[in-house]
């Protein structure tokens, strides 16, 4: 398991350093002012501006943010720490949204019938035009403004939730299921002994893609919403200031990568706690 | 070894699926069967011949179109509720996120016993399946003959009078089979147990049972109720005796006779 583990990070640290290679060499050979492709400006400038070196980027961490305050990688730790808890903030209520869902259309097929076409429309509405008025009706009732950020964040992440479990819910073997009307159990023991467990497996890789889905909906909805103490209002300030500073709006890149790696991550380890006694292990 | 009392009554049962649509079958017609208690009964009877819909009609998975079905003396709902059966599957149906202890503990807990209660009785079951040493394995890591016995014992935990079993050993190898079968025979006269039992497989019938059922299809209905008895005591020998031959050709022969439509012979011997 360790070993397996150490060859991930081998690898993903060599995959890193593969990307920064790219991103030099294009630098390098790449024309300065970008390019066209039959008419198409789709070729990057490779100008310090836009372009800055990959160890200016990392060099930046080490800079003030601003004038005397503390170094930019302090302030992007702290950004990153405020949204990641945003994130867990919104995962989980996406969850529990996401299988509370997937229980009530597993249990009412009307319910199922009738809901499912607006599980999918949700995910179709803009969350950048949705946010400032949902923050508006925030400020009405009282709340404070991160909860919803976090609400947007688990508008996302309930969704793969909510159809994995379904799922899962439904792929209980029929004997199984034979098995316990054999014994007269009630829907709900049904679920809670035989239903719910043999849906864990469904369930975690719907986790794993609504954490990334709860990183992005909370970073969007910061940015929209204008609530700052964040990786993405950091990550719109620092590009505001990309004329002086280039390389700046990059560590807000790398901070909000890592924020979404280090939540993938946490799944991850649940992954290995509930599935340890399983036959197989999912193949993510 | 029969007793007085019935295990199970079937009066008149009839099953029809999807009735008065173009795809209605009639899985079964006009049922009557009576179990009595220590019986060990097999259905037999090509595919959909509603072998299988007659045992899940007992166990009150199914409730029948028209006729009644009564198991130890109550309504066959009634007894589902009371847990009065055991029942058994072709896949094991083994939970694999409980260990295999905790998989024949489940109609326990069900039942609402305490933990303390429910471990004495799963060490026993363990013991009468000569399963002690793996109680704490989880079912994947087991053969599939030890899981089909975990099956068993998951089945007759609560000690139910009657046992279900849908071809439990179908999935299994020859060998492994016929060892399944003496143990079976085993742990059943160990509990005292009633058994219904369906299978494809005409010596497992004629081997297990002491009356074997002959069932055809379109609509399924009995056509002939075969007497085996090779007594308490079979064992491996007893797959040689020329009586066991005999009564294999017996059964195929009311099988072929029910394949061809001659089913008057079977109706009339009862």
């Amino acid at each position: 398991m360790i070993r397996r583990a150490l060859r991930r990070s081998a690898l993903f640290i060599a995959a890193l350093g593969l990307v920064a290679l790219g991103w030099e060499a294009w630098k390098a050979v790449g024309p300065e002012a970008g390019g066209e492709v039959f008419g198409w400006r789709v070729i990057p400038k490779t100008n310090d501006r836009v372009m800055p070196h990959t160890w200016e980027m990392f060099a930046e961490f080490l800079e003030p943010e601003v004038r005397d305050t503390p170094l930019v990688w302090q302030a992007v730790l702290g950004y990153t720490w405020f949204t990641f808890r945003l994130a867990v903030v919104g995962l989980i209520a996406g969850a529990a949204i996401g299988v509370g869902l997937a229980v009530l259309m597993a249990r009412f097929r009307i319910v199922e019938r009738g809901l499912l076409p607006y599980v999918i429309a949700s995910q179709t509405v803009p969350l950048i035009a949705l946010a400032p008025q949902v923050a508006t009706i925030a400020g009405t009732w009282g709340l404070p403004k991160w909860t919803w950020v976090s609400l947007l964040g688990a508008f996302l992440a309930f969704f793969p939730i909510a159809v994995a479990t379904l799922r899962g819910l439904s792929s209980a073997p029929a004997a199984s299921v034979e098995l316990m009307d054999s014994y007269a159990a009630s829907w709900w023991t049904t679920l809670v002994k035989l239903r719910f467990p043999s849906a864990i497996p469904s369930i975690v890789p719907g986790l794993k893609l609504a954490a990334t889905a709860s990183v992005i909906g909370v970073i969007v909805a910061e940015i929209s919403t204008g609530l700052s103490g964040g990786i993405g209002k950091a990550a719109l300030t620092y590009s505001q200031k990309a004329t002086s500073e280039p390389a700046q709006v990059y560590t807000a890149v790398i901070g909000a990568a890592v924020l979404g790696l280090v939540l993938f991550g946490c799944i991850a380890v649940i992954e290995m706690s509930v599935m340890r006694n399983r036959p197989t292990e999912a193949a993510l | 070894m029969t007793g007085e009392r019935l295990a199970v009554e079937v009066t008149k049962a009839s099953m029809v699926f999807n009735a008065g649509r173009p795809n209605q079958v009639d899985a079964l017609s006009d049922i009557d069967l009576l179990i009595e208690e220590g019986d060990f009964i097999s259905l037999i009877g090509p595919s959909g011949c509603g072998k299988s819909t007659l045992l899940r009609l007992v166990a009150n998975l199914l409730t029948p179109t028209s006729g009644d079905v009564r198991v130890n003396g109550k309504p066959a709902s009634q007894a589902r509720l009371d847990q009065d059966y055991g029942m058994a599957f072709q896949q094991s149906g083994l939970f694999d996120w409980r260990s295999v202890r905790k998989n024949i503990e489940l109609p326990l807990e069900l039942k609402g016993w305490n933990k303390q209660r429910r471990a004495e009785r799963a060490d026993e079951m363990l013991a009468l399946v000569q399963l002690s040493e793996f109680g704490d394995h989880r079912p994947w890591e087991l053969s599939g003959g030890m899981q089909q016995r975990v099956a068993i014992a998951r089945a007759l935990a609560a000690h139910p009078p009657l046992l279900l079993m849908d071809e439990p050993f179908g999935a299994l190898d020859e060998m492994t089979r016929e060892h399944m079968q003496a143990e079976l025979l085993r742990i059943c006269a160990a509990a005292e147990t009633t058994v219904v039992f369906v299978t494809h497989s005409i010596p497992e019938a004629v081997y297990l049972s002491n009356r074997v059922v002959v069932m055809s299809p379109r609509p399924g209905r009995i056509t002939d109720i075969v007497a085996v008895d090779l007594g308490a005591a079979r064992d491996e020998d007893t797959r040689e005796d020329a009586i066991f031959y005999k009564k294999i050709t017996e059964v195929r022969e009311a099988l072929r006779g029910a394949e061809f439509g001659e089913t008057a012979r079977g109706l009339d011997d009862r």
